[in-house]
C-alpha cells in the first residue's frame, strides 16, 4: 500500500505524517507526541476488526465455496499473463493495483528495487488474483437473480472472461483503432482504468452497504433520470450538428439510466428492517466504525460503505475518459467543450496545488488525478469540477485504484453531497444556516460572545463543510471523521464534528476579545486537534440529537432563502455578463480587430453567449481560429453596424436592467423585513435572558426575605421568653406581697397578743397591788401576833414580794420602750425584705 | 445589506468598516483595525500574497483555497499609527463567489487581484469591482493588483490598461509579485495610508 512506504519515508522527512502530508512546523512535535498514541491505536482497532471479520466469514462461508475449484483454475492460468504484464511495465498504476490489496511491499516507488526480487512480486499478484477472481463470482451470484436477464448466463460468461482477460487485454487493444489512440494518448490509461473488487472478507460489510445505495437510488430515480434528461437536452442543443457526439452520449447515458433502474427494481423488495434483520452485527459494525477503520482496510471498507460496487456500471469510466480524448481531437470549439474546457483549465491550475509535495502525487499520480477529475466532471456536468474535490479525489487515490476511485468519488458528490458542489452551491449555502441555528441552540453563549465579537459563525463552519475538514484539521482526524461520515452516508458527521469542535474550544473562544483573535485562535486549535478520538467520540455520543431527520427539517426551513437569493443573484450576473460580454468583445477588439468577425459570425449563429460569455471570451482569446479568419478583415461598414446592432442590445438591457432593479428593491424590503424579524427574535432572546435574569433576582429576595423572617421569629422567642421570666417574676412578687400580709397579720396578731398580754400585766399589777394593799392591811392587824408565825411569814412573804419585783421591773422595762418604736422596727424589717424582692424582680 | 448576499448576516451594521467600537480591539485613531478581503480569479496569487505579507515566504506550490482563509498582520506606518490587517483570503472558482458577500460584507478594504498573463483574470477583477461597487460597503478602500509581475515576458494585460481601470473607478492601482516580494508590504502601507482616520465615536 503506498501509506506503507509514505509511513517509512516520514521517518526521514519530519514534516510529513504517516499519510505522507505536510505538518505544519509548530505541529511536528505534538504530531511526535500522539504518532505514539495513533500506533497503539491502530493496533487495537486493527485486531478488533480482524475478529469482527473472521466471524463475518464464518457465517458467510456458503457464498464462494462452490467457486472454489474453478478459482485456483482461473489463478493459475492467469499467473502467466501476469507475469509478463508485469515485466513490461512496472508503473505506478500497475504498483498500485497490487497494492490495493495491502501487500506491504508493493508500490511504484519500490518497485525498481524490488526488480531483484521478481518471485515474490509473482506471488503477491498470484494471491491477489485469486481473491480477484473469488470476489468475482459472487457478483454473479448476485446478478443471476436478476429475472429479467435472459442471456444471464452467457453474458456472465463473458463478463468474467472479460475481467481476467483484463491484462492481456491491454496488449491486444492495439489492434482497435479508437482504443489505440487512447492508449497512446493516455500511455497508462488501459491499466487504470481496471477496477478490482474488494476483498473476500469484506463482502458482507459491502453487500449491507450495498442495499443502502438502492435504497437511496430508489427515492431519487425520478430525479436523476430528470437531471440526465435535462442535461442531455442542453447538451443536445449546445452540441448542434455534433450527432456522433450525441450518440455515444446518450448511449453511455442510457447505459447509467438502466442500471439505475435496474437496481431500483432490485430493491423494491428491500427496506430498512430487513437490512437490520439481515445483518444483526450492524450495531457492532456502528461502534467499530466509531474506533476508526484500520488503515490497511481503510481504501476497501470505504468503498464497500460507499456501495460502490452497486454503482459500478461496466466500462463507464472507460468511455468517459475516451469521451474525452475524442473531444481533444475534434477540433471543434461550440460551447459544450468550452465548458468541459473551462474545468479542465481549472483542474490544471489545482493540480500542483493539491496536497503539493506529497511523496504519491509525482507526475503519475497527478495524470491520474487529472483523469479522474475529468471523467466525474463529464460524468456529472451539473457539478463538473468544483475545487475541493480535488483534495478528495487526491485523497481516495492514496487509498484505491483509479476507477474504484471515481465510483467512489461518485457516491460522495452526488449522493451524500447531492447539490453541496454544483454551480450555485445551494446545499451547502443552506447547510451553513442550519449549522448557525444548531450553534444557537446549543451554545447560545458562545454565539452571544461571537456576535458580539461581530464574527459570524459560517465564516469558519464554511471552509469546514466544503472541504470536509480536509486541510482544517489534522490528517488522523480528518480520516477518522470520514470514516465515520462514509459510513453514515449523510452529512449528519459534518454537523456532528464542527459542534464537536465548538465544544471542545468554546471555552477558550470566550475569552477574546476582537474577531481577528477569536478567528485566529479557532483555526489554529482546530488545526491542532491531534486527539482523533477525542474528536469522533464527542462528535457521536454528544450531538445524537442532531440526527438526519433533524436536518432536513431545518433545511427545508432554511432552503427558501437561499434559493430566493440564489435567483437574484443569477439575475444580476446575467445583466453584469451582457454588458461585460460588449466591454470584452470592446477590449478584445481593440487588442486584436481580426476576432471581431469571429464573435459576430457566432451571435448571429444564436443567442448563445448570453448562456456563457466568459467562455466565449475564452474562445476569442484562446481561438487558434482567429489566425484563419483574420484575413478576412472586416470592413468598417460592418463594424458601424456591429456596434448599431451591439447599441440596441445595450439599450434593451439597460431597460431590463431598471426592471431589475426595481425587482432587487423589492427584493431588499423583503430582506429588511427579514432582518427585521431576525432583530425581533433576537431582541426576544435578549428580553428572555432579562427576564431569567429578573426571575433569579427575584429568588434571591425572597431568600433574603425567608432569612429575615427566621431572624424575626428568634426575636420573637427571645421576646416570649422575657415576657415569661417577666410574669414567674410577677408571680413571685405576688407571693411574696402575700407572705407581707401574712407577716403583718401574724405581727398584728402578735401586738393584739402583747396588748393582751398588757392588759393582763395591768389586772396583775392591779391585783398585785389590791394584794399589797391588803397584806399591809393583814400585817398592821397580825402584828402582836407569835414571831413563830412571824418568821414563818416573814418568809413566806419575800418570796411573794421577789416575785412581785419581777413583775414590777417587766413591767417598768416594757413601759420604758415605747410600744410604736419595736412596731415600727418590724415592719421596717419587712421593707427592707420587700425592697430586696423587688430588686431581684427588676433583674 | 446586499441583495446578493447568501447569508443574512447580523453583525453587518455594528462591524463597519473600521473596527467594532464595541469590542476593545480599536478604540483609538493611531491604532486600526481593518478588515480586508482578498478577491480575484482563482490562481491569481492571493494566498501567495497574503502569505508573502504575512510570513514573509513565497510557496509556489501554495494550496487551493476552500471557502476562505483568514489570516492577520500588524504594520506600523510612517506617522506612527499601526493597523491591524485582519485578512480574509476567499476561493477563487466561480461558483465560490455565491459566499463571497459572506466574506466581503463589513470589509473596509477590498484587495482585488488579476494575473497580468491572463487577461482573463483582468475581467474577472472588473466583475468584482463591480460587485463591491454595488455590495460592498459605501466607503470601501479598493485596490486592484496586478499580480505576477514578475512574468512580464508573458505579460497580456498592459499596465496602463490596469491603471486605466482603476483611475476610472476611484481605485489604488499596483502591480505586485509576490514570487519576488516586489511590491507587497508597499501594497498594503498605502492601503494603510488610504483609510480614513475619522475615529469611531
Ligand atoms: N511567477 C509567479 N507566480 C505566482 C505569483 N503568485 C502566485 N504565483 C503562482 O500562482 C499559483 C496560484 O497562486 P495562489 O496564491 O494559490 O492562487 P489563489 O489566487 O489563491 O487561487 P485560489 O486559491 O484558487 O483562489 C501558485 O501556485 C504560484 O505558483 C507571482 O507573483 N509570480
Ligand atoms: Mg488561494
Amino acid at each position: 500500500m503506498l501509506l506503507s512506504l509514505v509511513s517509512r519515508r516520514s521517518l526521514e522527512v519530519d514534516t510529513r505524517d504517516s499519510y505522507g502530508f505536510a505538518l505544519r512546523p509548530q505541529h511536528v512535535q505534538r504530531y511526535r507526541e500522539y504518532a505514539r498514541i495513533y500506533k497503539e491505536e491502530e493496533e487495537e482497532r486493527s485486531e478488533k476488526w480482524r475478529i469482527f471479520l473472521e466471524n463475518q466469514k464464518e457465517s458467510n462461508q456458503f457464498c464462494s465455496s462452490e467457486e472454489e475449484p474453478r478459482q485456483i483454475l482461473q489463478a493459475a492460468e492467469l499467473r502467466e499473463e501476469t507475469i509478463s504484464v508485469r515485466g513490461q511495465e512496472g508503473d505506478y498504476s500497475s504498483g498500485r493495483r497490487s497494492n490495493f490489496h495491502g501487500s506491504e511491499e508493493c508500490d511504484h516507488y519500490k518497485e525498481a528495487q524490488l526488480a531483484d526480487a521478481p518471485e515474490k512480486e509473482v506471488q503477491y499478484l498470484e494471491e491477489q488474483q485469486k481473491e480477484q477472481s473469488s470476489a468475482e463470482p459472487g457478483k454473479e451470484v448476485q446478478l443471476s437473480k436478476e429475472p429479467e436477464k435472459e442471456d444471464q448466463n452467457s453474458k456472465e460468461l463473458e463478463q468474467v472472461v472479460h475481467h481476467l482477460g483484463e491484462p492481456e487485454k491491454e496488449v491486444q487493444l492495439s489492434k482497435e483503432p479508437k482504443e489505440d489512440k487512447l492508449l497512446l494518448k493516455q500511455s497508462k490509461a488501459g491499466k487504470v482504468q481496471t477496477w478490482y473488487g474488494i476483498r473476500q472478507s469484506l463482502r458482507a460489510l459491502e453487500k449491507m452497504m450495498s442495499s443502502r445505495v438502492k435504497h437511496t437510488k430508489n427515492m431519487k430515480d425520478n430525479q436523476i433520470t430528470a437531471s440526465r434528461d435535462h442535461i442531455l437536452s442542453t447538451k443536445d442543443a449546445k452540441l448542434g450538428g455534433q450527432a456522433k457526439d450525441v450518440e455515444e452520449d446518450v448511449c453511455v447515458k442510457d447505459t447509467f439510466d438502466e442500471k439505475v433502474k435496474k437496481t431500483t427494481e432490485e430493491n423494491t423488495a428491500d427496506n430498512e428492517n430487513s437490512l437490520e434483520l439481515f445483518f444483526p452485527w450492524k450495531e457492532e459494525l456502528v461502534f467499530l466504525v466509531h474506533g476508526g477503520v484500520p488503515k490497511d482496510l481503510r481504501g476497501e471498507v470505504w468503498q464497500a460503505f460507499v456501495g460502490v460496487k452497486a454503482r459500478r456500471v461496466e466500462r463507464y469510466y472507460e468511455e468517459l475518459l475516451a469521451e474525452e480524448t475524442d473531444a481533444d481531437e475534434s477540433e471543434d470549439h461550440g460551447n459544450s467543450t468550452d465548458v468541459a474546457r473551462k474545468w479542465k483549465r481549472q483542474i490544471e491550475k489545482d493540480l500542483p496545488r493539491t496536497f503539493p509535495g506529497h511523496p504519491a502525487l509525482d507526475e503519475h499520480g497527478r495524470d491520474s488525478l487529472r483523469r479522474l477529475l475529468l471523467a466525474y466532471a463529464r460524468h456529472n456536468p451539473s457539478v463538473g469540477y468544483c475545487q475541493a474535490m480535488n483534495f478528495f479525489a487526491g485523497l481516495l487515490l492514496l487509498l484505491m485504484p483509479e476507477e474504484n476511485a471515481f465510483w467512489t468519488l461518485v457516491g460522495i458528490i452526488d449522493d451524500y453531497f447531492d447539490g453541496y458542489y454544483t454551480e450555485e452551491m445551494i446545499e451547502s449555502q443552506v447547510d451553513q444556516l442550519v449549522f448557525e441555528e444548531l450553534m444557537r441552540e446549543r451554545f447560545p453563549k458562545l454565539v452571544n460572545h461571537l456576535d458580539y465579537l461581530g464574527v459570524q459563525v459560517a465564516w469558519i463552519s464554511g471552509p469546514w463543510f466544503l472541504s470536509i475538514f480536509v486541510n482544517m484539521i489534522p490528517w488522523e482526524s480528518v480520516i477518522r471523521v470520514w470514516d465515520v461520515l462514509l459510513f453514515e452516508g449523510n452529512r449528519v458527521m459534518l454537523f456532528r464534528t464542527a459542534l464537536a469542535l465548538m465544544e471542545i474550544y468554546g471555552p477558550a473562544l470566550l475569552t477574546t476579545k476582537d474577531a481577528g483573535d477569536a478567528i485566529t485562535l479557532l483555526q489554529s486549535l482546530a488545526g491542532s486537534t491531534f486527539d482523533s478520538s477525542q474528536l469522533v467520540f464527542t462528535a457521536c455520543m454528544g450531538f445524537l440529537a442532531v440526527n438526519e431527520a433533524k436536518l432536513q427539517e431545518l433545511r427545508e426551513k432554511h432552503r427558501p432563502a437561499v434559493l430566493l437569493l440564489v435567483e437574484e443573484r443569477s439575475k444580476e450576473n446575467r445583466v453584469w455578463k451582457d454588458s461585460k460580454g460588449l466591454a470584452s468583445k470592446l477590449y478584445s477588439f481593440k487588442h486584436d480587430p481580426g476576432s471581431i468577425t469571429e464573435e459576430k459570425n457566432n451571435g448571429e449563429g444564436g443567442n448563445s453567449d448570453f448562456e456563457s460569455p466568459s467562455s466565449n471570451l475564452d474562445a476569442l482569446l484562446g481561438s487558434p481560429n482567429v489566425e484563419t479568419e483574420a484575413d478576412l478583415l472586416p470592413n468598417l461598414q460592418d463594424q458601424v453596424v456591429w456596434m448599431k446592432v451591439e447599441l440596441c442590445r445595450l439599450l434593451e438591457e439597460k431597460r431590463q436592467a431598471i426592471l431589475r432593479s426595481e425587482e432587487l428593491e423589492t427584493a431588499l424590503m423583503e430582506m429588511v423585513q427579514e432582518d427585521n424579524r431576525r432583530q425581533l427574535s433576537a431582541k426576544i432572546e435578549q428580553l428572555e435572558q432579562e427576564v431569567a435574569d429578573l426571575q433569579q433576582a427575584l429568588s434571591d429576595k425572597k431568600e433574603q426575605e425567608a432569612a429575615m423572617l427566621q431572624v424575626l421569629m428568634r426575636v420573637e422567642q427571645e421576646q416570649r421568653i422575657t415576657e415569661e421570666a417577666r410574669e414567674t417574676a410577677e408571680q413571685d412578687a405576688a407571693a411574696q406581697r402575700y407572705a407581707v400580709t401574712i407577716l403583718q397579720e401574724k405581727y398584728d396578731k402578735a401586738m393584739a397578743s402583747l396588748s393582751q398580754m398588757e392588759q393582763r400585766v395591768v389586772m396583775a399589777e392591779s391585783m398585785l397591788e389590791a394584794t399589797i394593799n391588803y397584806e399591809s392591811g393583814q400585817a398592821k392587824a397580825h402584828s402582836p401576833r407569835s414571831g413563830h408565825n412571824q418568821s414563818s411569814a416573814e418568809e413566806t412573804p419575800g418570796r411573794s414580794m421577789s416575785l412581785l419585783k419581777f413583775g414590777l421591773g417587766w413591767r417598768e422595762k416594757v413601759k420604758g420602750k415605747p410600744n410604736h418604736e419595736s412596731a415600727h422596727s418590724i415592719s421596717s424589717n419587712e421593707g427592707k425584705d420587700c425592697s430586696t424582692w423587688q430588686k431581684e424582680s427588676k433583674d | 445589506m446586499g441583495c446578493s448576499s447568501s447569508l443574512p448576516d447580523r453583525s453587518s451594521r455594528r462591524l463597519s468598516g473600521l473596527g467594532n467600537p464595541e469590542s476593545n480591539g480599536v478604540p483609538d485613531a493611531k491604532n486600526l483595525r481593518v478588515k480586508l478581503v482578498l478577491l480575484g480569479d482563482s490562481g491569481v496569487g492571493k494566498s501567495c500574497i497574503v502569505l508573502r505579507f504575512v510570513r514573509g515566504q513565497f510557496d509556489p506550490t501554495s494550496k487551493v483555497t476552500i471557502g476562505a482563509s483568514f489570516l492577520s498582520q500588524t504594520i506600523a506606518l510612517q506617522d506612527s499609527t499601526t493597523v491591524k490587517f485582519e485578512i480574509w483570503d476567499t476561493a477563487g472558482q466561480e461558483r465560490y463567489a455565491a459566499l463571497a458577500p459572506l466574506y466581503y460584507r463589513g470589509a473596509a478594504v477590498a484587495v482585488i487581484v488579476y494575473d497580468i498573463t491572463s487577461p482573463e483574470s483582468f475581467n474577472k477583477a472588473q466583475y468584482w469591482v463591480k460587485e463591491l461597487q454595488k455590495h460592498g460597503s459605501p466607503d470601501i478602500v479598493l485596490a486592484l493588483v496586478g499580480n505576477k509581475a514578475d512574468l512580464h515576458e508573458n505579460r497580456e494585460v498592459p499596465v496602463q490598461d490596469g491603471m486605466d481601470y482603476a483611475e476610472k473607478n476611484g481605485m489604488f492601482f499596483i502591480e505586485t509579485s509576490a514570487k519576488t516580494a516586489d511590491n507587497i508590504n508597499q501594497l498594503f502601507e498605502e492601503i494603510g495610508k488610504r483609510l480614513p482616520r475619522t475615529p469611531p465615536s
